[in-house]
């Protein structure tokens, strides 16, 4: 075992960041500026990136901001009522043409000189050019468009690669569990409201691998909160899948003849628990129909944490989808929605979000734990002296297997390939754009 | 309702300011349990969220063109607040507080709460309408200093010769939190 491990350590001194398994993780991909830099090209230049649910857009006019790494989008419905995305950045002199978090427009205006632009995208007037003999030709000078926007459920993602494979085939087989809880609503979902935005002083990728398939850690950092029983019970119904690397889902497959009230979305949160009989009444006849609905397999799944690469998280149990937006190696700005069916009533809706800002979210009982290890982890990563020891990802190594009924690589959830598989897809997207290196 | 001057009385004004200085006092010392005994069985404790929000150039001109209550995402909007809490979840945020394993507060953060502006608004029989500001100075071991800035709005029920808590509403004055936890007792 030492044998291996100085032989690992050894490769990393050849400038490997993430050796073969890859087991070994060096501690320079948590901090280091130009490791960054080549995750901005290789990674948020290149895959497909979330950027809103339709049901934040519903209207033409409407628009919420989104980011792309660190670039700052509007995400908007058109007067057509497509869907468009481009950068919030005046062709003239660069500043934000919309300011406000989200709402309905008919124009952005740059404050500077007034430049304005449709909700689309084009520019639409220059106050400048009737004083001027010139005309300069407006169609080149529209907002620079994402090239490429794509929705599957009503989830919006946009690329920077205009060559990017289509956003359904590269989610691949995460819409079998994606589907396991947007399927499950007759209206699908919507998310309530405006993003929750956390800035923390971490590295972005650790509250994505937290999400990708980490319920390992509930038992240990959150045990003043969550009973050892409760975490064993997950544990022991609990899988952990990998769809492709970077893309994985944990989840409960609870036995076929459960009680509706343990197999039931929503139930086990704050609201569900105490929210009064509406909301538990409209639960269980979701669940009533969730096989119909999802099939039976999926009926009897009961959803912990997904992932999709590179930044977008679902957290089933507690209701929320997050995106984990880098801001420098060293800084992160989170962001979390509430989700709830779209065909619920408002009040049953105004119980159901407590099902994710109880625990979750910046003023969240479990997550303000969570926080703070995100940030002693980026400390802990950013020391001196410490360079020849990488992190160990080796638990479970090689024990994940193909499952009959499941798609993609299976385990339990002490395993952590989730991070693994997640590491080598950050490898290899690294290694496409380092160039010589 | 000019006659609310009327109404706060020296001795009235006093007896506000009192509970809130106690209350401060109790939650800098990390007497959470003591706090929880100012609070009404049937709290709701509110931190709405807070956007950037679109001005609506039809109100121009008007003070509703900027009122901080279009930032606001409450208990009634159909939004979501940062927190909406019974006295369940506060007694849950009491007691991880005195557990080993609570480990962004272990060991504790230092806070300091001033609190002031404390201004009775609206009475009804019992019930006080009471808004206050305060600045929160939290320390985390080994970690920066952060000010918590923000206004509480509470409803105060008279009971005996001490006031309890019957509903707060935190309006915190950012839209992105670049502070380590909202999970305070503010």
């Amino acid at each position: 075992m030492t044998d291996r491990h100085e032989r690992r350590c050894a490769l990393l001194q050849a400038r490997e960041l993430v050796n073969g398994d890859p087991s070994l993780v060096s501690r320079r991909c948590w901090t280091d500026q130009t490791v960054y830099e080549l995750e901005k090209r290789g990674i948020f230049g290149r895959a497909w990136l979330f950027l809103g649910h339709e049901s934040q857009i519903r209207l033409p006019g409407d628009f919420v901001q989104a980011y792309m790494c660190e670039t700052p989008i509007i995400l908007s419905r058109g007067q057509d009522c497509g869907i468009y995305a481009n950068i919030n950045s005046c062709s003239h002199r660069g500043l934000p043409v919309c300011r406000a978090d989200h709402g309905n427009a008919r124009r952005f205006v740059c404050p500077y000189h007034n430049w304005s632009y449709t909700v689309e995208g084009e520019l639409a007037t220059i106050p400048q050019e009737g004083a001027l003999a010139g005309k300069p030709d407006k169609s080149k000078l529209g907002l620079k468009r994402v090239p490429r926007v794509e929705s599957w459920r009503g989830l919006i993602f946009g690329s920077f690669d205009p060559d990017i494979i289509p956003l359904e085939e590269y989610l691949g087989d995460m819409r079998f569990y994606l589907d396991a809880f947007l399927g499950r609503f007759p209206g699908g979902i919507e998310f309530m409201g405006a993003p929750h935005r956390w800035v923390l002083d971490a590295n972005w990728k650790l509250p994505v691998e937290n999400q990708l398939g980490d319920v390992n850690h509930g038992a240990f950092l959150h045990s003043a909160i969550i009973p050892r029983e409760a975490q064993d019970l997950i544990e022991a119904l609990g899988y952990s899948v990998v769809t492709s690397p970077g893309h994985g889902a944990t989840f409960r497959l609870m036995p076929a003849d459960a009680p509706v009230d343990e197999v039931a979305w929503g139930m086990e949160g704050m609201g569900g628990m105490f929210g009064g009989a509406e909301v538990q009444d409209y639960l269980r006849e979701v669940q009533a129909r969730a096989a119909e609905r999802v099939g039976p397999l999926r009926a009897r799944m009961k959803g912990l944490t997904y992932g999709i690469y590179p930044n977008l998280s679902f957290l089933w149990s507690n209701a929320s989808f997050k995106v984990s937006h880098p801001r420098g190696p060293g800084k992160v700005e989170y962001w979390s929605w509430a989700v709830v069916p779209a065909d619920a009533p408002d009040a049953v809706k105004q119980v159901l979000r407590t099902n994710y800002s109880s625990f979750f979210g910046p003023g969240g009982i479990l997550e303000q734990e969570d926080s703070e290890v995100w940030v002693q982890q980026f400390r802990g990563s950013n020391i001196d002296f410490a360079d020849d020891r990488p992190y160990f990802y080796g638990l479970g190594l090689g024990e994940e297997a193909p499952h009959p009924q499941l798609p993609g690589l299976v385990s339990v959830t002490a395993n952590e390939f989730y991070a693994r598989q997640f590491f080598l897809r950050w490898r290899d997207d690294l290694r496409a754009v380092e160039g010589g290196v | 309702m000019n006659s609310i001057a009327a109404i706060t009385s020296p001795e009235q004004q006093r007896a506000l300011e009192a509970f809130y200085y106690r209350e401060a006092r109790l939650l800098d010392n990390r007497q959470y349990r003591q706090w929880l005994q100012l609070v009404s069985q049937d709290v709701h404790y509110v931190l709405p969220a807070r956007v950037n929000a679109q001005v609506d150039n039809r109100q121009h001109g008007s003070e509703d063109m900027i009122s901080v209550e279009c930032e606001l995402e409450g208990a009634e909007s159909m939004g979501c607040p940062i927190r909406e809490e019974s006295y369940m979840h506060l007694m849950l945020r009491v007691e991880r507080a005195y557990k080993i394993n609570s480990w962004s507060e272990n060991p504790p953060a230092r806070t300091r709460r001033l609190v002031g502006n404390v201004e009775l608004m609206a009475k009804d029989r019992d019930d006080y309408a009471v808004v206050s500001n305060f600045h929160l100075y939290y320390a985390r071991p080994g970690s920066e200093c952060f000010i918590y800035s923000g206004q509480r709005r509470d409803l105060l029920r008279a009971a005996g010769d001490q006031f309890m808590l019957q509903r707060r509403e935190v309006i915190l004055d950012y839209a992105d939190i670049e502070l380590p936890t909202l999970g305070l007792l503010f």
